[in-house]
């Protein structure tokens, strides 16, 4: 009998494991190996040792690169979450008008595609015809600087793109975290006559923080890892050219792969483990912390 | 939530500042249908009030971006990715978190702790093995290479698994003891009750296979088995045509059946996305 059920246990999961193995756990583990190694993907590899790692840190582009990883996560993820809490405690509250709407054209951007994004942005950026720069000019700026040209101005963009992207998956969190915060909590601070801003300050913000602490890891991580965004935003043929400005490790990994550096291609790879890794460690202890203070959800 | 009403002033200026801020996730969006209408030389003109909206509608762009690209072509491709992606990983997904959930048999705990360790892997710094193993088994530039790595996901089944944990157990023993098999227990009570997880997650997946584009970008060479995000791209970046309206006739292609798929299912995909606020 048990046997039966046991076989039948692993009929159902012998085809989606396999899946997570071929396709995740292997690529994972034989690409962190393959940082080792030097390879074009045809014929044997050689083994190399740390021969990737220290081309990569003699390499001028890895440095504008990692530097803009970092950036690109650490400038875009807490603005987009502290204003989808701020904008989630205006919405939540009950004389809010139009809850639905707001969080329906809030949440637009999440559910479409960043290529579709990405071009509508460079439209709205266009030097000639930009709505932006038509925007601008009401206001009496005349000269503005060429956005998807000059310096780091592309970069610029695409910070404000991902945070504009990001603000609605987050207010919809937090929507949820809000509602689950004991109604008693603001009825005792209102019976001890605390203001507005104290009750935000004092309950509303470490009330969500779980949520805060989730939304900032989890939005590092997928940062760390951006790519389509500024593929799109750059003009896709203009990420195979090398722009320290706007070079993110993603696309500096996509470029080693299409030139057959598959050896180096892994070690950026490991860079950016390491940097989803922090963010991770990060997050788990942040969560230790939470349960050993034992303050609940 | 506080009780008390701030004063009216304050209510104004926060439904004033919440309404704005939204009125920019819209604006891109209408600028991109309204670009899409334009002809080549309106839209090519320094914006103003008299010239927001296009003078004469051309949908004539809209063939033009089909035309231009092929694009019937690639919505084939990815109507055929995505609801085939949907359909079978939600099935396995939804199995395995069954056999997680209501189900005993050894090594239970290291096969759940695998699941959940794939869920923190970044795959996209170490795709190249998993470009690799597709190549081996034929399956890039095939629409195969979009298609069976997404069959089953930690993710996926993680939340499965957390979803049917609710059933009862007094219900499947019943059953049991009528003599149903476990793929009975599934379909005619675990399936059921779990239901609302599962079209989130059908939901979910069908979005992610739709807008993928690094994957696809990957294991893609050939024309032909491109998908529609990929041929927007190379459409937007002056490949086939210079033209703005078309380029936004094809975005708006691109996300037309998303968009159609979010109003009618809208409290399922933001309960989806509240509930699966794992991934984006």
């Amino acid at each position: 009998m048990i046997d039966r059920r046991s076989t039948t246990a692993y009929s159902f999961l012998a085809f989606p494991l396999a899946i997570l193995v071929i396709f995740t756990l292997a690529p994972t583990v034989l690409g962190l190996g393959l940082s080792l190694f030097q390879w074009d993907g045809h014929g044997a590899p050689s083994f190399v040792g740390l021969s990737n790692f220290s081309t990569l840190v003699r390499d001028p582009r890895f440095w504008p690169a990692l530097r803009n990883t970092v950036v690109f996560g650490v400038v875009s993820v807490p603005p987009a979450v502290v204003l989808a809490f701020l904008f989630a405690v205006a919405v939540h509250a009950r004389w809010f008008r139009g809850k639905a709407i707001i969080r329906t054209l809030f949440f637009m951007p999440t559910i479409i595609s960043v290529v579709a994004i990405g071009f509508v942005w460079r439209w709205l950026l266009d030097d000639q015809a930009g709505l932006l720069n038509w925007a601008l000019g009401l206001i009496g700026v005349t000269h503005p600087p060429n956005w998807l040209q000059d310096g780091y101005w592309p970069f610029f963009w695409i910070i404000v793109i991902a945070i504009w992207q990001k603000i609605g998956f987050c207010l919809v969190l937090y929507l949820a975290a809000l509602a689950g915060i004991n109604e008693t909590l603001y009825e005792a601070a209102e019976v001890d006559g605390a203001s507005r801003f104290e009750v935000l300050r004092h309950i509303t913000w470490p009330q969500a923080a779980p949520m805060t602490a989730f939304l900032t890891v989890t939005g590092m991580i997928s940062a760390f890892m951006i790519f389509d965004l500024v593929y799109v935003v750059t003009g896709s043929g203009a990420a195979m050219q090398e722009n320290n400005h706007t070079n993110v490790l993603n696309l500096y990994i996509y470029r080693q792969f299409t030139y057959g550096q598959l050896g180096l291609a892994s070690a950026i790879g490991v860079v950016i483990f390491v940097l989803t890794g922090a963010a991770t460690g990060t997050q788990l202890a942040l969560f230790r912390r939470r349960d050993t203070a034992g303050s609940g959800a | 939530m506080s009780t008390r009403r701030p004063p009216l002033p304050l209510r104004l200026a926060v439904h004033g500042a919440v309404y704005a801020a939204a009125a920019t996730m819209l604006v891109p969006f209408a600028w991109m249908v309204l670009t899409s209408l334009k002809a080549d030389q309106e839209a090519a003109q320094a914006p103003s009030l008299a010239n927001l909206l296009p003078a004469h509608p051309q949908w004539s762009n809209f063939a033009e971006a089909v035309r231009a690209a092929d694009l019937q072509q690639y919505y084939m491709n990815s109507v055929i990715v995505a609801l085939v992606t949907t359909i079978l990983a939600v099935a396995h997904n939804a199995l395995a978190g069954y056999a997680f959930a209501k189900m005993r048999f050894a090594g239970k705990r290291i096969l759940f702790g695998l699941t959940l360790a794939t869920m923190l892997l970044p795959l996209q710094c170490f795709f190249i093995f998993a470009y690799l193993i597709c190549r081996s088994l034929g399956f890039v530039d095939n629409l195969q290479a979009m298609i069976v790595p997404f069959l089953a996901s930690g993710f996926g089944i993680f939340y499965m698994r957390q979803a049917i944990s609710t059933v009862p157990d007094a219900l499947l023993e019943a059953g049991r003891i009528d003599g149903m098999t476990d793929l009975d227990l599934f379909w005619v009570i675990a399936r059921p009750i779990a239901w609302p997880a599962i079209t989130a997650l059908a939901i979910f997946s069908f979005m992610n296979s739709w807008n993928g584009f690094f994957w696809p970008l990957i294991v893609v060479d050939s024309l032909e088995k491109k998908t529609l995000p990929l041929a927007v791209a190379a459409l937007a970046s002056g490949m086939y045509v210079q033209s703005w309206p078309v380029t936004m006739a094809a975005a708006t292609i691109l996300i037309l059946p998303l968009i159609v798929i979010f109003f009618l299912t809208q409290r399922a995909f933001v309960r989806g996305i509240a509930l699966t606020g794992v991934k984006e």
